[in-house]
């Protein structure tokens, strides 16, 4: 080894829940028997130096270890492997922690492997290549400079706030809302340049949301675990575009990680005069303060948010007047998502006009997706927008697992919408979405295929939302419960003709009729999937046949004897033993012992159990019968 | 310095000051928009969504809540056009299957000639409506002894834990502005039950009417010393007796100019 070597070791949350920690240790132990100098964060030559970075978004692939130079990416290492890649150092890398591609062939750089092939990182850029605890790290990155620059330059607010709007960021938490006319129309009300002109100066604020309630959604968690000095600096950016003097980080209480990380982050990014009393010697002041946050999806609601900051229930407000011009406690507040603030600091590098260049004409830039369900690969993945599905489910994706049929994406959250296969070339944008019934909301995106119901993907989000609700306002509340009860009523087969009326209207009373966006926003799952999917509705209203052999209490599970290769992966699965058989005798279910729970079919790997309408009775089972028959294929 | 603003309300021209609610613009031009939670004395709730009403602006149209909205520019106001009608018709069906026993609900649902027999009546649903009217004015009071508890499909009115609250001073604020009667309280000559708790009445040091309860009158009166320190201590006086004492002061007063 003629080299200094950095081996990074991602310990976001997913990679040390298996056990990222003492894979560092073990590389830290061997590096240092191996005689090389080791200690951790200095780097001396010809030397290794072990890093804990954030995560690299492969979590299920995890844990991962990159050595750079060379641009080797590990994966799935665990401490024994850890004295093999110390020794391969300079060397022919470790073959058995390598990743294959479609083609099976092994791949050494990161860049090769599809998962990150055509993955843009702008949010991302830092993760998975810095300590975050160390801020030097942020900073050999380009990490403050921009900061820097524009304090020591006095560079105008107007000018930074130019940079942003000329960049046509939009508000990565949902939204959309154009973030440079968002910090504008705050510091005009806070410069007294707003329409209650007189002339003063107002206090201001800056709040990032951290909230993340989006069951499944990991992105700001992520960045604020991986890069918090970059939240921090596309905060005080903010800051002092708007000229606040304080600010707030709202993170999800159940965020440790990133708990702890942000407020490491504080701690050494104000030793070093970037925040605090007298930023940079220049007399300017920013303080930064972690709000915890209250542990309610709707607590992630501007309004909602800002009541729990003031330290009152977590309860939307009326938004007629925005919260540019009156937010905490009434005065003037910029509140943006934590991917939102980490895209600042690389605008203002690169300048707006160049970064509008990336994206769509209507969205710029990128955007990190965590992309989860039924795809080959899954993780957190940063595109440019205007990728199409297609693109992110197939080529980053690879693929529906076992090869099943695509039937739908999940988008958004749990107020999403769910989009069938016939846009799976939509152009992936804030709007492109919302045309479809879907929405951009945090990036959610769960890919589904045909096990999967969509009746019973709406009852189970609206049950959700029907749960975290807050509960305030009516048609939310009330129209929430009923739509529950309907949808819990068709996917047991107590569906009625006009079920399906019934709930777009009520879907319609939430949009129009409820308080906030939650309300608004939660008939999506139901009027999507009624959209896209009217038939499979019907089926099990009219047939009492769930198509996708899902549904409990309208299905049956059968072995196909023909198909059967007597694995016995089924009957290893099924959890109440319902399944006999052996290499001698055909395997089949005993239906007094089924639950229909699905673990057999989920098990098998040749298509050998199938479904069919559950046996009603007589009446029931002869009206069945059209329906009948091998669904699965 | 305020500001006059034109508007139109169902074919109305009016008037208003520029951030006046839309509700009460409405009311003061003789348009009454259905409302359940709005209450003159409390602060905009905004919960029940029954004064829901159409706004077109500058050729845009949104639905608004009329009881917080404020007025701040030229806008066409719809208060019962046909999509208004349904929209408040499906809220106040909400409203009447979440309080089967609210008369005051039955009657205004029935109006709306929506009958939607499939939307089941809320398990255990009586008269409460949640909109929080309760709460607020406790609130306002300075008191807090009852607060909205749980999110969602599963949210309620209650003291801390369901037990007797010992914040709650008996003074019955909350079963007043309740507009369906659902605060259960009983009151004697001797004492007032509210929320599980019993209070002894406080009588008036002029006609002996009990008029509040010890707890509420005492609470007043540490509100009022810390308003004005080193202010008087008033003796307890009912409303009647009251006027009498602010009459005979005003009197008084009148004989020395
Ligand atoms: C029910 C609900 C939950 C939300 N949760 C979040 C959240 O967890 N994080 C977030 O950044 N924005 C969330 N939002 C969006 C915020 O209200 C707000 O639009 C956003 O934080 C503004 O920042 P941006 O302009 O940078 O997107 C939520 C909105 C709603 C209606
Ligand atoms: S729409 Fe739902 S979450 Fe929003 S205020 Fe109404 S009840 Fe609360
Ligand atoms: S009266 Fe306006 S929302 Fe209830």
């Amino acid at each position: 080894m003629s080299e200094t070597r950095t081996l990074l070791v991602c310990c976001g949350t997913g990679c040390l829940a298996n056990h990222a920690s003492e894979v560092a240790d073990a590389l830290e132990a061997a590096v240092a028997a191996a005689g090389v100098d080791a200690v951790v964060g200095v780097e001396a030559s010809d030397a290794a130096t072990v890093k804990r970075t954030g995560c690299n978004g492969f979590c299920e692939n995890g844990p991962i270890v990159k050595v750079h130079p060379d641009d080797i990416s590990y994966y799935k290492v665990r401490p024994k492997h850890a004295e093999k890649i110390v020794a391969s150092l300079g060397g022919e890398p470790v073959k058995a922690l390598l990743y294959r591609n479609d083609e099976k062939q092994l791949v050494t750089r990161q860049l090769d492997n599809p998962f990150y092939a055509s993955q843009r990182k702008i949010a991302l850029r830092n993760i998975g290549e810095i300590d975050p605890l160390v801020i030097e790290d942020y900073q050999e990155r380009g990490g403050y400079v921009v900061l820097e620059r524009i304090i020591r330059e006095a560079v105008p607010p107007e000018t930074v706030i130019q940079e942003l709007i000329d960049s046509g960021l939009r508000g990565r938490g949902g939204a959309g809302f154009p973030t440079g006319i968002k910090w504008k129309t705050a510091a005009g009300y806070a410069r007294g340049g707003g329409a209650d002109a007189d002339g003063g100066q107002l206090p201001a604020f800056v709040c990032c949301n951290g909230d993340e309630g989006d069951p499944g959604a990991f992105m700001d968690r992520s960045i604020l675990e991986g890069d918090p000095h970059g939240v921090i600096e596309g905060l005080a950016i903010c800051a002092y575009a708007v000229g606040a003097e304080q600010g707030f980080l709202y993170i999800r209480d159940e965020y440790g990680l990133a708990l702890k990380n942000v407020s490491a982050a504080l701690a050494s990014a104000e030793e070093r005069g970037f925040i605090g009393d007298d930023i940079l010697g220049t007399g300017r002041k920013l303080h930064l303060e972690i709000v915890r946050g209250g542990g309610a999806f709707v607590c992630g609601e501007s309004t909602a948010l800002m009541q729990s900051i003031e330290g009152q229930l977590g309860e939307p407000r009326a938004k007629y007047i925005r919260s540019a011009q009156r937010g905490l406690w009434d005065y003037p507040t910029v509140l943006n998502n934590v991917e939102t603030l980490v895209n600042v600091p690389y605008i203002l590098a690169c300048g707006g006009a160049e970064y509008a260049k990336l994206g769509t004409a209507r969205s710029s830039g990128t955007k990190v997706f965590s992309l989860v369900g039924k795809v080959n690969r899954t993780g957190l993945i940063e595109v440019p927008m205007g990728a199409t599905l297609r693109h992110l489910i197939f080529d980053i994706g690879g693929g529906i697992k076992n090869d099943r049929a695509f039937k739908a994406v999940q988008t958004g959250g749990p107020s999403g919408g769910c989009i069938p296969e016939q846009y799976l070339d939509l152009e992936v944008d804030f709007d492109g979405l919302t045309e479809k019934g879907a929405m951009m909301g945090s990036g959610g995106m769960i890919v589904m295929d045909d096990h999967d119901c969509m009746v019973e993907v709406a009852r189970y989000y609206v049950g959700f939302l029907a749960e975290e609700s807050c509960g305030k306002c009516t048609p939310c509340r009330e129209g929430l419960r009923h739509m529950q009860a309907i949808l819990t009523d068709i996917t047991e087969g107590r569906g009625q003709p006009g079920d399906i009326e019934l709930l777009e209207r009520l879907g319609h009373t939430l949009q129009q009729a409820s308080l906030c966006e939650l309300g608004k926003t939660a008939p999506n799952p139901v009027l999507s999937t009624i959209k896209y999917f009217r038939d499979e509705y019907e089926a099990h209203i009219t047939a009492g046949v769930c198509p996708a052999g899902v549904c409990p209490e309208l299905t049956d599970f059968y072995i196909d004897a023909e198909a059967c290769t007597s694995c016995n992966a089924c009957k290893k699965a099924c959890p109440t033993g319902a399944i006999e058989g052996d290499k001698e005798r055909a395997y089949v279910i005993d239906m007094a012992l089924c639950i229909s729970c699905g673990s057999c079919r989920a098990a098998c790997r040749f298509d050998s159990v199938c479904t069919r309408g559950k046996a009603r009775g007589k009446a029931a089972a002869g009206a069945g019968t059209s329906a009948e028959g091998k669904v699965a294929s | 310095m305020s500001e006059t603003v034109k508007l139109v309300i169902d074919g109305k021209p009016c008037t208003c000051e520029k951030g006046d609610y839309l509700l009460e613009v409405a009311q003061r031009n003789g348009i009454r928009i259905p409302r359940m939670c709005y209450h003159e004395g409390l602060s905009g709730l905004g919960a029940c969504r029954v004064c829901i009403v159409e706004v077109v602006e500058a050729g845009r149209s949104r639905v608004v809540t009329s009881c917080i909205y404020p007025v701040l520019s030229e806008i066409e106001v719809f208060t019962q056009n046909e999509k208004i009608k349904e929209l408040r018709g499906m809220v106040l069906t909400l409203l009447a299957r979440l309080a089967p026993n609210a008369e005051g609900v039955a009657k205004m649902a029935a109006k709306t000639g929506i009958e939607l027999p499939r939307l089941a009546v809320k398990e255990g649903g009586d008269t409460c409506i949640l909109c929080g009217r309760c709460v607020s004015a406790c609130e306002a009071l300075g008191s807090g002894a009852i607060a909205k508890v749980n999110r969602g499909v599963t949210k309620e009115i209650a003291t801390p834990y369901g037990e007797p609250s010992s914040e709650c001073i008996g003074c019955g604020s909350c079963a007043f502005v309740c507009p369906t009667d659902s605060i259960a309280s009983e009151r004697t000559e001797e004492s007032f039950t509210i929320w599980g708790r019993e209070f002894e009445m406080q009588r008036c040091s002029v006609c002996g009417m009990p008029f509040t309860t010890q707890a509420a009158f005492a609470f007043l009166q540490a509100a009022q010393a810390e308003w004005e320190p080193g202010a008087e201590q008033q003796p307890p006086l009912c409303e009647e007796c009251g006027k009498k004492a602010v009459a005979r002061q005003i009197a008084n007063a009148g004989k020395y100019l």
